[in-house]
């Protein structure tokens, strides 16, 4: 296990096709005394087929770097840009079209629709998708295939949020992004849904950004974002990913 | 195939059935109100029209002394007329075995020759008339029916004084008697009134009227005015003793449906608009509780990429789907209610067929209004889901902003209980949802007070008509105005304990440009039987001169007390004069005009006359006094006030209690659902807050408590507030309720008032009972673990 310190931008790892560009991010809640700098001139560039953990403690920014980068927010100020789209300018349907096409979800409590099985949450989403995957295969993927027709409530924690990860998966995204997604989780299933994270990024090269406050996920990742008041403390990258199934905490 | 997402629509819907129920239910009440009463509208029109096309009834009607047969081509003549009908009506009084007093009733010819040009008649049973045959007679159903007669029976009748036999040749309907009724009577009594048709000969020939007609009717072409038709008929017929013409809006029949008719349309008003807006106040607390409780499947959407469109969209569908459940219920609930009503209206209308006609533009209305209310509810809480953001949606919502109450600012907090204050906090943190529930609550109130509105005020009619108004047991007209010396010889058939004479006389009263026909009635002075009373049952009592009349007559004619109306009257010397209006009568059925007897007498420049009498009889002679009354060749009709009563408990009352109880169904339903799908509502809202409690050691009865005393707050606060909208609903409801034919008093009682608070107490209270069951149901453990 390697750990080379770099300077932030420049020393970007794989030459994959750049898929995020960002300069300046800022984001800034409330107002006048009680105004709230989430992100404080943030620089970055990811790349398609990277897996990114970005680590950092609560409140250090990471979520909300995330909605930036996932259509569910506009920034302050500061540049954000997915391939050729300007996403600081995108209009609400853009937006929303972008989140459609371009982006997967995954959060720390699964949020499934309760009232759909497994099977039905994922085609919920490949219904609305151009070129799905079949839901019975996104949820093979994630070792699913024997549960498709349970719903929510009659799943374990970790099932759920492979269903989650099925579900974000099977519109086949361009970019993943995982809120703590182990958060909710002990470490057996929590390794389960770190190895369904892993074989998606490797066997479909979709960019992954994973938050976490887990320090010893960092390992299994291409690059190790660090965050705190807003800003990016320090990116780090690793020659080589270390197996999810090999991480202990 | 099913979307995914309205899979969805579907499994949540079954998950909050007994919500959508109640909420699809409340609006299904109103729909079936709607459907049921536009339907019956529907059904009497059209039948009534398709009636009075087919059978020719006619625009114009006249009564006249006698005219000679060739004035028929001089009406005819005139412009706008598209065809005249001449014939003989007379009274007759008819001997009927099997009853006790005598019955009367009216005679029409029918051309010798042909058929009738207009109002044809309509056979229901037996045969039409022999050509050239005598001692034939036409019976009009509903008399037929009230005396099981048949054709081939035969019905004896006195005929200008001379009694003689008749073969009864078939059994029939006319348009003009759609309403049997005696002409004056307020109700019908087909047991001793009916109507009959006999050949022009032998009708003419019997009452000296052979080679004339005293009875015209008209037909308007489709470019005739009626009013300028009316006036050039009254000119030609002046010289036959006409007594003026006048049109379907005076036709005692028409005026009947009309105002059947007119009721239901304020019915299908009314009631529907109340139900509605229940509706749409318990669907948008529905809805905004489903946005509460799925505020992250929002925002999980929306990350997904579904745009706000569909997510309105996706929330709007389970408004429609209680829409569809409301109108589908509602209709079909509305056809069956109208089948059963239909069949009510056989009892007082006689149609050839009438059938509950569904009105298909009422399903087209229910579903727009009803759509219309379920927008209106959603909308704010639809709104609501499409603006927000789904990085704020994502995190769970953050802990409402609680503060004390305001009642416990007020320095006394240490008087109550945590659950009080909970309960309170909860109610001032969330005005709105507050205020819908006791707006719910109090419309179901409302609702309740107005059956029992209904039927207090047919109580109250039944009352004041015949215990204060009129006060005799029987009353008896005669066939021509006699000398008072009549009088005395009335006052000694068997079993009198009082008679009291009257006098009647057929006038036209008008007052500006409007007119009605009707009776005035002169009554004697130191009477008992007859009383004429005021708005607050004080009697009236009538002077030496001047006009009393019906308030409602007031009301048409637009005159009031102080004015001067012209009366003509249509019969004797036929003299118009003026006369002041004095007071105004408080009568609840058709209209009136009253005068002091011999003052009537003085104004028709006749000596002392009367032409029936009222009478208090001593029921143990009651049959003695009947059969005398049936040898007296000059009475014509006989009105015995417990069989007018009867009838009335038979038909029109029993239809009002019908309807009464309808509506009481109706409303228990709406307070029901209110009550429930408020109290469900809190509960799902705050069950981890309330499993928070029993989990920190509140006992399962002090949480039950807070939940309960807010409901004792809003009930507090509705029960009132809806009775004083009931009693506004009722007063409008009633005050539109005010015909020619009857007029609902407003009565307002405590009992009423206590039905109506009683019945949403139950129903709140079982409503409460069952959401405190299901408390026990709550999983203290699954309701702390994390949002899902």
């Amino acid at each position: 296990m390697t750990l080379t310190s770099s300077s932030p931008i420049e020393e970007s790892a794989r030459q994959g096709e750049r898929i995020f560009h960002v300069r300046a991010l800022t984001k800034l809640y409330g107002v006048g005394d009680t105004v709230v700098r989430a992100l404080d001139g943030v620089d970055l560039d990811l790349f398609q087929g990277e897996l990114i953990v970005l680590l950092g403690p609560s409140g250090s920014g990471k979520t909300t770097l995330l909605n930036q980068l996932g259509g569910l927010d506009w920034p302050t100020s500061g540049e954000l840009q997915y391939r050729d789209m300007d996403l600081t300018s995108a209009t609400e349907a853009a937006l929303t079209r972008y989140r459609r096409e371009a982006v997967g979800f995954i959060f720390q409590f699964y949020n499934l629709i309760p009232s759909l099985t497994a099977r039905e949450n994922v085609a919920l989403i490949t219904e609305i998708a151009d070129d799905p995957m079949n839901p019975v295969e996104a949820l093979e993927m994630v070792n699913l295939g024997a549960r498709l027709d349970h719903f929510p409530a009659q799943l374990s924690g970790g099932e759920q949020q492979r269903v989650a990860i099925a579900r974000a998966i099977a519109k086949r995204p361009k970019v993943l992004l995982c809120d703590e997604p182990t958060g909710a989780l002990d470490l057996r299933t929590g390794i389960v849904v770190l190895e369904a994270l892993e074989k998606v990024n490797r066997e479909m090269g979709t960019l992954s950004v994973i938050i976490t406050h887990n320090a010893t996920m960092a390992d299994m990742a291409d690059r190790v974002i660090r965050f705190s008041d807003g800003r990016v403390q320090s990116i780090e990258k690793n020659d080589h990913r270390a197996p999810a199934s090999s991480l202990k905490w | 195939m099913l979307s995914y997402l309205d899979r969805k629509v579907v499994r949540d819907l079954s998950r909050m059935k007994g919500q959508a129920i109640a909420v699809s239910l409340v609006m299904a009440c109103g729909l079936a109100m709607l459907t049921m009463s536009r339907s019956l509208i529907f059904s009497l029109e059209r039948t009534r029209a398709e009636y009075y096309q087919e059978n020719r009834f006619a625009h114009i009607f006249a009564h006249l002394k006698r005219a000679p047969n060739d004035v028929r081509e001089r009406v005819a003549k005139i412009p706008g007329i598209a065809g005249v009908q001449t014939s003989i009506k007379v009274q007759v009084t008819l001997d009927m075995p099997g009853l006790d007093e005598p019955a009367s009733g009216m005679v029409l010819s029918l051309p010798d020759r042909g058929e009738q040009e207009l109002n044809r008649l309509f056979l229901r049973e037996g045969r039409w008339l022999e050509q050239g045959s005598r001692g034939e007679v036409l019976v009009g159903e509903a008399f037929a029916k009230a005396n099981s007669l048949r054709p081939g029976d035969s019905l004896a009748m006195l005929l200008n004084g001379r009694r003689q036999s008749f073969n009864i040749a078939g059994i029939v309907l006319s348009p003009e008697y759609i309403f049997e009724s005696r002409p004056g009577a307020a109700l019908p009594d087909n047991k001793s009134y009916g109507i009959f048709w006999m050949p022009y000969e032998e009708v003419a020939k019997a009452f000296d009227l052979y080679g004339g007609f005293n009875y015209l009717t008209a037909m308007l072409a489709p470019e005739g005015k009626e009013k300028a038709v009316i006036s050039e008929i009254d000119q030609v017929l002046q010289q036959y003793g006409g007594l003026g013409a006048f049109g379907r809006g005076d036709h005692p029949s028409h005026i009947r449906v009309s105002d059947e008719i007119r009721v239901l349309q304020t019915l299908s008003i009314g009631f529907p608009l109340v139900f509605l807006s229940v509706a749409a106040f318990m669907t948008n607390a529905v809805l905004s509780r489903l946005l509460t409780l799925q505020r992250e499947q929002i925002a999980i959407l929306k990350a997904f990429g579904f745009s706000n469109r569909e997510i309105v969209l996706h929330f709007l569908k389970f408004a429609f789907a209680m829409v569809i459940a409301g109108v589908s219920v509602g209709t079909v609930g509305g056809a069956l209610l109208g089948n059963r009503l239909v069949r009510m209206y056989e009892m007082f209308f006689r149609f050839p067929e009438l059938h509950f006609r569904f009105d298909k533009s009422a399903l087209l209305w229910a579903l727009l209004v009803s759509t219309g209310a379920a927008m209106i509810g959603v909308f704010s809480s639809v709104r609501r889901a499409a603006a927000l953001p789904p990085a704020e949606a994502m995190r769970p919502e953050p802990p409402a902003n609680y503060k004390p109450a305001l009642i416990e600012r007020s320095g006394i907090a240490h008087l109550f209980s945590h659950s009080f204050r909970i309960a309170v906090r909860n109610l001032e943190r969330r005005p709105m949802q507050a205020v819908f529930t006791v707006a719910g609550l109090a419309l179901a109130t409302a609702i309740l007070i107005i059956p029992s509105t209904f039927r207090d005020s047919v109580k109250q009619i039944l009352g004041v008509q015949w215990d204060i108004v009129n006060r005799d047991d029987m009353t008896v007209g005669m066939m021509e105005p006699a000398s008072i010396k009549v009088h005395d010889n009335l006052k000694h058939l068997p079993g009198v304990v009082q008679v009291e004479p009257f006098r009647t006389a057929a006038v036209r009263i008008r007052f500006g440009n409007r007119s009605r026909q009707l009776g005035i009635r002169g009554l004697p002075r130191n009477r008992i039987h007859t009383r004429v009373v005021d708005g607050s049952l004080h009697e009236i009592v009538l002077p030496p001169e001047g006009l009393v009349v019906s308030d409602k007559l007031a009301e048409i004619l637009g005159a009031k007390v102080g004015d001067e109306v012209i009366v003509e009257v249509l019969q004797g010397k036929r003299m118009t004069r003026t006369v002041r209006l004095i007071a105004l009568a408080e009568d609840l059925a058709g209209i009136g005009a009253y005068m002091d007897m011999q003052g009537l007498n003085r104004f028709l420049e006749e000596g002392d006359i009367i032409n029936g009498a009222s009478f208090t009889i001593d029921t143990a002679h009651r049959s003695q006094f009947l059969r005398a009354l049936k040898d007296i060749p000059t009475i014509s009709w006989v009105a015995i006030k417990e069989t007018l009563r009867d009838n009335f408990r038979k038909t029109t009352a029993a239809s009002i209690n019908l309807l009464q109880s309808i509506y009481m169904i109706f409303a228990s339903i709406v307070a029901f659902g209110v009550v429930y799908n408020n109290a469900r509502i809190s509960l799902a809202e705050r069950s981890r807050e309330l499993a928070t409690l029993r989990v920190v050691g509140f006992s399962q009865r002090e949480v039950g408590a807070v939940l309960v005393t807010e409901l004792v707050i809003l009930a507090g606060m509705a029960l009132p507030l809806g009775l004083l909208m009931g009693t506004g609903f009722a007063t409008a409801i009633i005050k539109m309720v005010n015909t020619e034919t009857v007029r609902l008093p407003l009565v307002l009682t405590s009992s009423n008032y206590a039905i109506a608070t009683l019945t949403v107490t139950i129903a709140s209270v079982l409503s409460a009972a069952n959401v405190l069951r299901s408390l026990k149901n709550i999983d203290l453990v699954s309701a702390l673990k994390a949002p899902e």
